[in-house]
């Protein structure tokens, strides 16, 4: 398996990086994966640094250095695991599939859209509309977030450390200790990440979206 | 062969191919984690009436357990897979469903999953959630959470269903009733020390061993009068005038090899008392080696042999 290392250089535009999940780029070189083509006009080579580990034991690709320029990390990934060291642009881990994606600094609009499965995990702030008609799945966010969180939301979790703003269509169900938290932190532990100090049990339930099928939950941590 | 001066008779324990299956169960407390086991081990003795035979394996501790509870660890065997299955499924919406602050788990790996929540989560009626989260090796597992009203319940859809060994066992034969159960109650506690078997007789333990047929048409197995000591004088017994007593352990494993090992801890244990407090003889019971795929020989087990 192959650990890649994208690192950003300064950008005066948006990147679109939806081609750069771990699976796409699995057994390609470092001149392979630098001539990969972003835009009509860009290719990786233009906007990244490229590192590439071979001796990894799990397929990841690794950003480091990115801002809010860089949209659609992770988009519809499948498998493996990508790790954002800095900030991410719009859709962050829409329509994610499968696998982590862990981001440490702030995201912007749309974190999670269509996301189906896996995990994704921010430790800063999100934009509007995060977790927006989020299909199932986790989505964990340290920081606070924006307008619209969960806008039509079907099912899956947001777990998070700060309480939402109330929202009419998201109905609180209380404050619980729900043991498959237990299972979750769990699998946190194997993680370089924050989220791997969440012990806290105790939770307050939303449920949401009831514009829509009304089958998510908002899981407020608890100190 | 003579062991503490209680003889081991040239015999063998028949035994027959079966199906497990290992749960683990977690609760708040151990108290709450046995209440769950109990009930869900409980009337599983035999297949001839229970379906199933089942029992708890051994405790497990917090760092053993999925959800970093105490906890228990259950196996059970059936004749076949469907049995299983459908016994797995009743026992866990009767005995863990509504057992205050269980949860249950996968507790073996096989390429034959079978439903362990997967069917009980129509249970939630609608409001059930599925969670996919990585175990430690990284491999997604799925489990349900379904509202009850203690909170919620936790359970993992599928547990491994894997080919096992049922009916390996030994007889303990004594002078009195109370000298034989004392020789078994310290057989069952060597044994319940082991992995990958249980011992599913109340207690682990056995009186009536039965034999093939019966003077009614309608019984399959009646008395096994061979080895009742009030009928000595009656029938072709096996028993010489020193035995007042028989009881039979009976051990249900994962493999021949876990079985063995066990049957050779438990028939020492019971020998440790020896002649002195009344344990006389060590037998086994088989069909004539006809009916069972496994033969579990007494005195090469006890030599140390244990392989098939």
């Amino acid at each position: 398996m192959s650990h890649i290392t994208l690192t950003a250089k300064a950008v005066s535009r948006s990147v679109d990086c939806r081609a750069l999940l771990p699976e796409a780029l699995q057994g390609k070189t470092v001149a392979e994966i630098a001539s990969i083509k972003l835009a009509a006009n860009l290719s990786v080579a233009d906007v990244f640094e490229v590192s590439v580990d071979t001796a990894s034991e799990a397929a990841a690709v690794t950003f480091k250095n990115t801002t809010s320029a860089h949209q659609y990390i992770g988009f519809g990934m499948t498998t493996g695991q990508i790790s954002v060291t800095g900030d991410a642009g719009d859709f962050l881990g829409a329509q994610l599939q499968n696998g982590v994606l862990i981001c440490t600094g702030n995201v912007g609009a749309r974190a999670g859209d269509r996301m189906r499965r896996g995990m994704l995990l921010i430790e800063g702030n999100t934009g509007d509309y995060c977790g927006s008609d989020m299909m199932a799945g986790t989505l964990g966010v340290l920081g606070t977030t924006g307008a619209h969180l969960g806008y039509g939301m079907k099912r899956g979790t947001l777990l998070l450390a700060h309480r939402p703003a109330e929202q009419a269509t998201w109905v609180d169900c209380g404050f619980h200790k729900l043991p498959f938290l237990n299972i979750l932190y769990k699998s946190f532990k194997r993680l370089d990440s924050r989220f791997a100090q969440i012990s806290s049990q105790r939770v307050q339930r939303w449920m949401g979206d009831m514009g829509g099928l009304g089958k998510a939950e908002i899981l407020v941590i608890q100190s | 062969m003579v062991i503490n001066g209680v003889e081991i008779d040239d015999t063998f324990a028949e035994a027959f191919n079966m199906r497990g299956t290992r749960i683990l169960i977690t609760a708040q407390n151990l108290r709450w984690a046995y209440n769950a086991a109990n009930a869900m081990t409980g009337f599983a003795t035999s297949v001839i009436g229970c379906g199933v035979e089942a029992g708890i394996e051994r405790e497990l501790t917090e760092d053993e357990t999925p959800d970093g509870r105490p906890g228990l660890s259950v196996l059970m065997f059936a004749m076949g897979s469907k049995v299983l299955m459908q016994q797995l499924e009743t026992r866990m919406g009767q005995c863990i469903l509504t057992c205050p602050t269980a949860a249950a788990f996968a507790g073996i790996e096989s390429e034959d999953m079978i439903s362990l929540g997967k069917h009980l989560r129509f249970f939630g009626d609608g409001y059930q959630v599925s969670k996919q989260i990585p175990d430690a090796n990284g491999k997604l597992k799925r489990y349900w959470r379904i509202p009850v009203m203690d909170g919620e319940f936790l359970t993992e859809e599928t547990t491994g269903m894997v080919r096992a060994i049922g009916g390996g066992n030994f007889l303990v034969l004594g002078a009195s009733q109370a000298q034989v159960l004392t020789a078994c109650e310290a057989a069952i506690d060597a044994m319940r020390k082991l992995p990958n078997v249980i011992m599913p007789f109340p207690g682990g333990v056995v009186r009536s061993g039965s034999k093939v047929g019966s003077k009614y048409p309608k019984m399959f197995a009646s008395t096994n009068d061979a080895f009742c000591p009030t009928l000595k004088g009656v029938v072709k017994s096996e028993l010489d005038p020193r035995v007042e007593s028989v009881m039979e352990i009976v051990v249900n494993g994962l493999t021949f090899e876990d079985i063995a090992v066990s049957m050779k801890a438990g028939i020492e244990a019971a020998c440790s008392l020896g002649k002195d407090n009344g344990i006389l003889r060590i037998s086994a019971g088989n069909y004539g080696g006809k009916l069972g795929q496994h033969h579990f020989k007494l005195r090469p087990i006890l030599s140390g042999e244990v392989s098939a």
